[in-house]
């Protein structure tokens, strides 16, 4: 196998293998990602997968994800179809005096152009008509949806390797060395070089980071999911909580845990978790649950994306952040753009590492 | 609910567990999700002779009568139809009874899960009509129903040559018996020439090239090593051996080997039948794919073990009684089980695959 | 092993898709699940296990000590969420998206 590189990605996750394919469209060869199993056995295949804005704060954000969002339909034109739909987003609340807060979220938001509508529990009952009527309202904006995560990076891989792109996968980094200004990635299945670097580990990067003695501070944050049965077609939005896939299985769960890198799950949080489905809706009471999985966010300490060059290291580059599946066709282009022409179209510096000092 | 030991499995491995540990005056629970005990032996009508010393020869159906009677008379709880969802994040076992999930706290867990069967591919496999030798069994001995006519049996182990005999006694008529290998793999030589004897052809090197039927199996394609021949059948029986069933000792955490001589993957355990998470036991099918009287052997062990760590039984006697129940099992297991199970405790401390939730 | 095959009767997955993944540098099961759907519908890959890894060891001579086991998950079987749920409405571990939207000053952060 070839050993130079004009570039490697180390990960090959949602976040890794869209940097990759975006980087494949600029140039033709030189890219390798690599992988310490395959893509999708952490993070990226363990999600629910919504394409998500409405509820990220401060507003700034959310607008960072309003971007991605907006690219995604253009992504499947591109690569295939990854199942996304842009059903909107229900984020339902069950007591009156939730509104206030769901009407700041929404003024918040009016002043950068996403629209957020707080809904009557009328209103939220003709949209979802399977929704508890015993729900006191909730907020709804239209740019929210889902993708099917495993056909997302699947397609980015195929869509990366019709460009040149390299994957090696079962290869375990072991080892960063600068050398010459080049950077040399040993692995398991021998030592690589490249010019520019990127880090796209995701729950591992504090790791990776600390082979080139960079602090990445990215911490884990367990979610646990429960999968129905295949139901007939019956939701039409992505609910904060739960959604139905094309094939007609709900997945249900918005948990939150410190497990570090266990992802066991628990009867304690599958119950929690249960309760939440039948009060969202009820009319799921009699669905079967096949199976449940966790996933480990990435988590970084604030928070926020970490994204960019890695100050005082030439040529290296992260990307490690949570909403992964959401974020990762700006990210995709952002870093493209970052290597390529050495500025973004959109201004990532409040992303930067040197924030945590 | 609380419990000292609680059993998951109710066939004969967890039968034994539970006469071993209950009659020693523990408080035990017994888990299963069939609405009687005794798991694959209320269907198995064939004499078992090679069973431990303390039990007559006897039919399956009549060995599983005699083990319920022996738990009787002790204080063991019954949790029928009953199965386990999983498991909680103190260690209770989460059982339900399909209305609620309740968590059940034990001392001591022993898995006795058993085994379960593996299906032979070839085009059109997932007809009606095809199915495993189990599901055959069941059907003719436990409801008496019959699943066809005219069959063949993929596969020869000793399990495939007794359901095609028992086949034959309902009536069914057995075409042939197909094995890839180049001879029966079946250890008892007996049931083979019996089943020679009756003119039922074993086809050796050979294999179902396809399926056939409308809605259901009527033709079988077997290629022979020099030809393909087409059979007229409505029931095809496969027997892809047998595998541990795993799925509770993965979520309890346990680590897995792998042996072939015990059915493929199995969790590790040492010779007090006890696996890497201390207060889990493992007795019958799931410690590696055995026969009746081993799989009594190891439930045994399970139970004495288990009793042992609760003071029940004086480490001493439960020594003494566990070399015994070994050297037994060394008498009563196929040369080749027994030395794989010895090689399998050998590696308890070298497990393959551990730490499964660890990303 | 014939292309056309059923490897998963669950989800209809056939010889051929199975191949597809390995040959693309899938290694286990779970790589198999995760691109194909393999053993993700109702019996939860309890009969296709150990075909999928038979497909495996033939394409990749991988040894089946080195084909790790499919990643088992709860429920054990499939069970209704009711027999799950305990009706109860008060949460810890599960948060609603509101839960998460901070508040500073009375304005959102």
């Amino acid at each position: 196998m070839e050993t130079n590189y004009e570039t490697i990605v180390i990960g090959g996750g949602v976040v890794g293998s869209g940097i990759a394919y975006h980087l494949s469209e600029r140039y033709k060869e030189g890219v390798l990602v690599l992988d310490k199993k395959y893509p999708m056995s952490g993070t990226s295949g363990s999600t629910q997968a919504w394409v998500w804005v409405h509820n990220k704060t401060p507003s700034w954000y959310a607008e960072f994800n309003m971007y991605s969002a907006e690219l995604y339909p253009y992504l499947s034109k591109k690569i295939g179809d990854v199942e996304y739909k842009r059903t909107g987003g229900l984020s339902p609340f069950f007591n009156e005096s939730d509104r206030e807060k769901a009407q700041k979220l929404a003024e918040s938001y009016r002043k950068i152009g996403i629209k957020i509508k707080v809904l009557s529990r009328e209103e939220v009952l003709e949209k979802e008509p399977y929704m508890n009527p015993e729900v006191a309202g909730a907020t709804y904006s239209s740019i929210d949806g889902n993708v099917n995560p495993f056909r997302l990076i699947d397609m980015y891989m195929r869509a990366a390797k019709r460009n040149g792109v390299r994957y090696s996968t079962y290869n375990k980094v072991t080892e960063i060395k600068k050398q010459d200004g080049k950077y040399s990635v040993v692995s398991d299945k021998g030592a690589f070089e490249c010019k520019n670097l990127i880090l796209a580990g995701g729950t591992w990067s504090r790791e990776i980071g600390d082979m080139l003695g960079v602090k990445i501070p990215v911490n884990q944050l367990r979610g646990q999911i429960l999968v129905s049965e295949p139901l007939k077609p019956f939701l039409n939005f992505t609910i904060s909580g739960l959604r139905q896939a094309n094939n007609g299985e709900v997945l249900m769960g918005y948990s939150m845990e410190e497990a570090g890198f266990n992802r066991a799950t628990t009867l304690d949080v599958i119950q929690e978790t249960a309760n939440m489905a039948v009060q969202y809706v009820p009319g799921l009471r009699k669905a079967k649950i096949v199976r449940a999985f966790s996933g480990i966010r990435a988590m970084p300490e604030d928070g926020f994306p970490i994204l960019g060059k890695v100050p005082g290291h030439e040529n290296l580059y992260v990307a490690a952040t949570h909403s992964g599946v959401t974020l990762s066709p700006l990210i995709g282009t952002l870093i493209t753009e970052l290597i390529m022409d050495g500025e973004t179209s959109i201004p990532i510096d409040r992303y930067s590492l040197s924030r945590f000092g | 609910m609380k419990t000292d030991v609680l059993i998951i499995g109710g066939g004969p491995a967890g039968l034994s567990a539970a006469i071993e540990t209950a009659s020693r005056g523990l408080d035990v629970t017994i888990v299963d999700e069939a609405s009687q005990l005794g798991g694959q032996l209320n269907q198995q009508t064939q004499v078992m002779r090679q069973l431990p010393s303390v039990y007559e020869p006897m039919r399956g159906f009549e060995l599983a009568n005699k083990l319920i009677e022996l738990i009787k008379d002790c204080n063991v709880r019954q949790l029928l139809n009953h199965r386990v969802v999983g498991f909680y994040a103190d260690g209770s076992v989460g059982i339900t009874d399909e209305e609620n999930v309740f968590p059940v706290k034990a001392k001591k867990i022993i898995v006795a899960s058993g085994a379960a069967e593996k299906a032979v591919a070839f085009p059109k496999w997932t007809m009606p009509g095809i199915m495993t030798i189990g599901a055959a069994q069941t059907l003719i001995n436990r409801d008496f129903v019959m699943p066809g006519r005219e069959a063949v049996i993929v596969g020869s182990s000793d399990f495939a040559m007794e359901t095609a005999i028992q086949l034959m006694d309902v009536g069914i008529r057995v075409k042939a018996i197909i094995e890839k290998q180049s001879g029966a793999l079946a250890k008892e030589q007996e049931k083979v020439s019996e089943l020679s004897r009756s003119g039922i052809p074993f086809y050796f090197n050979s294999f179902i090239k396809e399926a056939r039927g409308n809605g259901q199996v009527e033709q079988i394609d077997v290629a022979l090593p020099d030809e393909v021949i087409t059979l007229n059948v409505d029931l095809v029986c496969m027997d892809g051996g047998r595998a541990p069933i795993l799925d509770v000792f993965y979520q309890l955490g346990c680590s897995f080997g792998f042996q072939e001589e015990l059915g493929g993957w199995v969790p590790q355990y040492n010779n007090r039948f006890q696996t890497d998470r201390e207060d889990v036991f493992i007795a019958g099918n799931a410690a590696g794919i055995t026969t009746q009287g081993p799989l009594l052997l190891t439930g045994m062990i399970a139970g004495i073990s288990a009793s042992e760590e609760l003071q029940a039984i004086s480490p001493a006697e439960a020594n003494e009684m566990r070399e015994a129940l070994w050297k037994e099992l060394g008498l009563l297991e196929y040369r080749e089980v027994y030395s794989g199970r010895v090689k399998h405790l050998e590696n308890f401390a070298s497990p393959v695959l551990k730490d499964q939730f660890i990303s | 092993m014939d292309k056309t095959t059923i490897i998963c009767r669950c989800e209809e997955i056939s010889c051929e898709e199975v191949e597809e993944v390995i040959s693309n540098g899938g290694r286990t099961f779970d790589d198999v699940k995760r691109i194909t759907r393999c053993g993700m519908g109702p019996c939860q890959a309890k009969i296709c296990t150990s075909m999928v890894a038979e497909i495996i060891h033939q394409q990749t001579g991988l040894s089946p000590s080195e084909i790790p086991l499919p990643r088992m998950r709860m429920p054990l079987s499939p069970i209704k969420l009711e027999t799950l749920a305990t009706n109860s409405t008060s949460f810890s571990t599960v948060k609603s998206v509101l839960d998460e939207v901070e508040l500073e000053e009375g304005k959102v952060r």
